[in-house]
């Protein structure tokens, strides 16, 4: 058996998948060939990392509160989206939801200011006041008349000036 | 006499048939290894009850859809793993890489596997392989924890993933060269003591 040969099966050798035909050839090979033994010493250091894990904790009673929930007909999706912490995307797409709200909300408050101050402004070029309302027109007449007769009530009467004490 | 424990197709269709006890019995009897497998994509432990018990519930929802044509263990499997990957990828935790990155043959670090140290605790072995694997790209950690922990066959581990078991050996091979790479990044000591 050649070296190339022999180091691709040594994965296969070392995980149990190789049949005693296979797997003799290489063990004669490996014996001779102190590079390829190299070579399935440190696969072998490689597994070593993955041994004898300790268990992981079932709680109590699990099994008969799988077996209650999906008789009731539960699928599990409301634990799902309860418990699941929002991911970067979904933080993303809300920050993105938030922004374009913001900037939706902004262009209205604008649009809104414009029109109020279109409001405000006079709508011509004009920029004299309005003419008076009929009946002030006339009470500022009779206001007049009036001014008018009094003044020529004084003009009529005689000067006298008066005593000093 | 000792009654023998009904095997797993009989309490499929028992449950099929509306038995609650035997659902029960088949959760009972493979709680504790998809919790194991959980444990090795989170360890937070209200996150592996959450996913065990989606695994589990659906199972019961796909009942009917299960052949018999690989194990029940096989298929509850499959189940598990998909359900974990579909968790890590809506949670942003599976590490992102470039699928011609992943292909890549790797350089086998000129440096030889250091082999755990005896004097190091079951622990302690445990968490420094978990920290490693944790930053290996999902399908490398996939296919080393189902041939590592779980000791499943090449085969098996090509159908419940949907791959040739060529594509098994080929991932085993690299996941192992990076494994090593990463250990010996994050822990050198361990390296000058070979």
């Amino acid at each position: 058996m050649e070296c190339q040969n022999a180091r691709s099966m040594i994965p296969s050798y070392l995980d149990g998948e190789l049949s005693e035909a296979q797997a003799g050839p290489l063990r004669q090979h490996l014996l001779g060939c102190h590079p390829c033994r190299g070579s399935a010493q440190d696969l072998k250091n490689v597994k070593r990392w993955f041994a004898d894990a300790p268990a992981a904790i079932v709680p109590a009673g699990f099994a008969a509160r799988v077996a209650r929930r999906a008789q009731q007909g539960d699928t599990g999706e409301l634990v799902e989206t309860l418990s699941t912490p929002r991911s970067d995307e979904d933080r993303g797409r809300l920050l993105s939801f938030v922004l374009a709200c913001t900037a939706a909300a902004a262009v209205l408050l604008l649009v809104l200011a414009i029109g109020l101050r279109q409001f405000g402004l006079p709508q011509t070029d004009r920029l004299q006041a309005e003419p008076p309302a009929p009946q002030l027109g006339k009470a500022l007449e009779e206001l007049d008349r009036l001014n008018r007769a009094d003044l020529n009530r004084a003009d009529r009467a005689p000067h006298v000036l008066p005593k000093k004490p | 006499m000792e009654q023998e424990a009904p095997d797993d197709t009989r309490l499929v269709e028992e449950a099929l048939q509306g038995s609650h006890v035997s659902f029960q019995l088949l959760v009972e009897r493979y709680e504790q290894r998809i919790f194991n497998l959980i444990r090795h994509y989170t360890r937070n432990p209200v996150e592996i009850e959450d996913l065990a018990q989606e695994t589990f519930l659906k199972v019961y929802r796909r009942l009917s859809s299960f052949q018999g044509q690989s194990a029940f263990y096989t298929w509850l499997y499959r189940i598990a793993v998909n359900t974990i990957l579909d968790s890590l990828k809506r949670r942003g935790r599976s590490p992102v890489q470039a699928v011609e990155d992943l292909e890549a043959v790797p350089h086998a670090p000129s440096v030889a596997c250091p082999s755990p140290s005896a004097t190091l605790e079951r622990e302690e072995l445990a968490r420094i392989t978990h920290d490693v694997l944790e930053e290996l790209p999902e399908i490398f950690r996939t296919v080393l924890v189902l041939r590592e922990y779980e000791d499943m066959a090449y085969q098996d581990i090509a159908d419940l993933l949907g791959i040739s078991i060529g594509t098994v050996e080929s991932r085993l091979f690299r996941a192992r060269a990076r494994f090593k790479e990463r250990l010996l990044q994050k822990h050198p000591e361990f390296g000058s003591d070979s």
